[in-house]
């Protein structure tokens, strides 16, 4: 009723309606809190089995960020948020491929919603200018004059580009291989869409890699010096 | 080698075929009509809010559970490894300093040995050359004792023999004479006699 969009509501959480793709967005965050809940349930000072597989892994997203961000505790700061964006949009893009997924009404990846990219997008746009405050202070405002006031408007518009281009770069990637894969369902039901799917596997990561490197490069590039 | 290497990729190969074409069917199974292909409609705040808690949750979650007890072993892992090896170092410290007390130790220990058997050596140097001197003196005690024991031994031999042969001399004369002869001769003779015969003696 609300916006014209019953047929994607799952239930109402009181006069709260709850769509599928928030329903998969649980489901995803569940999977990821399971994982590390039972990775680091009982902690060891000489690691084991799946808690040292968790530590590398986090230590590497310490130092992947750190070579991309310059700065370490830039990067130890905003490394949680930038693995999450990278988790979330990873399982998000393969929740896709489960079978009964695209063609059934309701049940979407949550990134083939562009709502939800641009939410996405909006957390990192406030994050790159709470990064900066907090690294630069007041002098973060000095950002949008450089190289000289004239730069204003166009540094404007690049930090309203920013948040755009990464909403559409994602919701366009995912939901046009959605739908792809569905026509191709619809047209050839045996093999031949599975080959897609294959490739869908491949560009579900590269999105997820995409978007957490781009707003990794945004924080540096608010964190960094070059102002 | 390179047979077995072939046979493995076409078993994958086919493998991977399979599965996607199961896959595939049991997408296509509720795909009866055409997709629509429309896109979802743009600004729904209750996604959007929704969204936006979810990845809250998520960050809550990814720091409750992933970042912060790996950040607190690894600040501990920090620690244990710094104090250790803090710890090594003192004991490598302490462990030269017994090394070299116990060298100094050896040391004055072998001094003192050398001194002890010098003391010794000289002791008994002093020893010895008290020993023989003693033995010297005794030696020479003995022997001016036996010296002056001889020459009485000698005197007294000469006595007696002297006596002896006055005895015998009287006798003789006695005999010559035929009769005894007074004191007076007696005396005269003898003193002739012995006066000749010593010469003859000594």
């Amino acid at each position: 009723m609300l916006f014209g969009m019953l047929d994607e509501v799952f239930f109402y959480l009181g006069p709260i309606p709850v769509d599928h793709i928030i329903v998969t967005e649980w489901v995803i965050i569940a999977l990821i809190a399971l994982i590390s809940y039972f990775a680091t349930r009982d902690m060891q000072m000489i690691p084991r089995g799946l808690q040292n597989a968790f530590e590398m892994i986090i230590i590497w997203t310490y130092e992947f960020f750190t070579q991309l961000m310059d700065k370490e505790h830039v990067a130890k700061k905003w490394a949680p948020l930038l693995t999450g964006f990278f988790l979330f949009i990873l399982l998000s893009n393969y929740s896709g491929l489960i079978p009964g997924a695209a063609h059934i009404s309701g049940f979407q990846p949550p990134t083939s919603n562009w709502n939800v990219t641009m939410t996405l997008a909006l957390i990192t746009f406030f994050s790159v200018h709470i990064a900066g405050f907090s690294e630069h202070g007041i002098h973060y405002l000095g950002h949008f004059v450089s190289p000289s006031p004239l730069m204003l408007p166009l540094n404007l518009v690049e930090e309203i580009a920013h948040p755009l281009s990464l909403t559409v770069r994602l919701f366009g990637n995912i939901f046009g291989e959605e739908m792809v894969i569905a026509f191709l369902l619809f047209l050839a039901p045996f093999i031949v869409p599975g080959a897609i799917m294959g490739l869908s596997l491949l560009l579900g990561a590269i999105q997820a890699i995409v978007f957490t490197i781009l707003s990794a490069s945004y924080i540096a590039a608010a964190t960094g010096e070059g102002h | 080698m390179l047979r077995k290497k072939g046979f493995y990729i076409a078993v994958l190969l086919l493998t991977s075929v399979f599965v996607l074409g199961f896959a595939s069917l049991c997408m296509a199974a509720g795909a009866v009509e055409q997709p629509s292909g429309h896109t979802p409609e743009f600004g729904n705040v209750y996604v959007i809010g929704w969204t936006a808690v979810n990845f809250l949750i998520l960050l809550a979650v990814l720091y409750k559970f992933a970042y912060n007890p790996i950040n607190a072993m690894l600040e501990q892992r920090t620690t244990t490894i710094e104090s250790s090896l803090r710890h090594a170092e003192e004991v490598k410290i302490e462990v030269e300093q017994m090394r070299k007390e116990a060298q100094s130790n050896l040391a004055e220990s072998r001094r003192e040995a050398q001194e002890i058997v010098a003391r010794a050596t000289k002791a008994a140097e002093e020893a010895k050359n008290e020993i023989i001197t003693k033995a010297k003196e005794e030696a020479e005690q003995i022997k001016a004792k036996t010296e002056a024991e001889l020459k009485v031994a000698t005197e007294q031999a000469k006595m007696e023999l002297k006596d002896t042969a006055a005895t015998l001399a009287i006798m003789a004369a006695e005999k010559v004479l035929g009769r005894a002869i007074t004191d007076e001769d007696h005396k005269r003779l003898v003193k002739d006699f012995v006066n000749e015969a010593g010469d003859l003696l000594c």
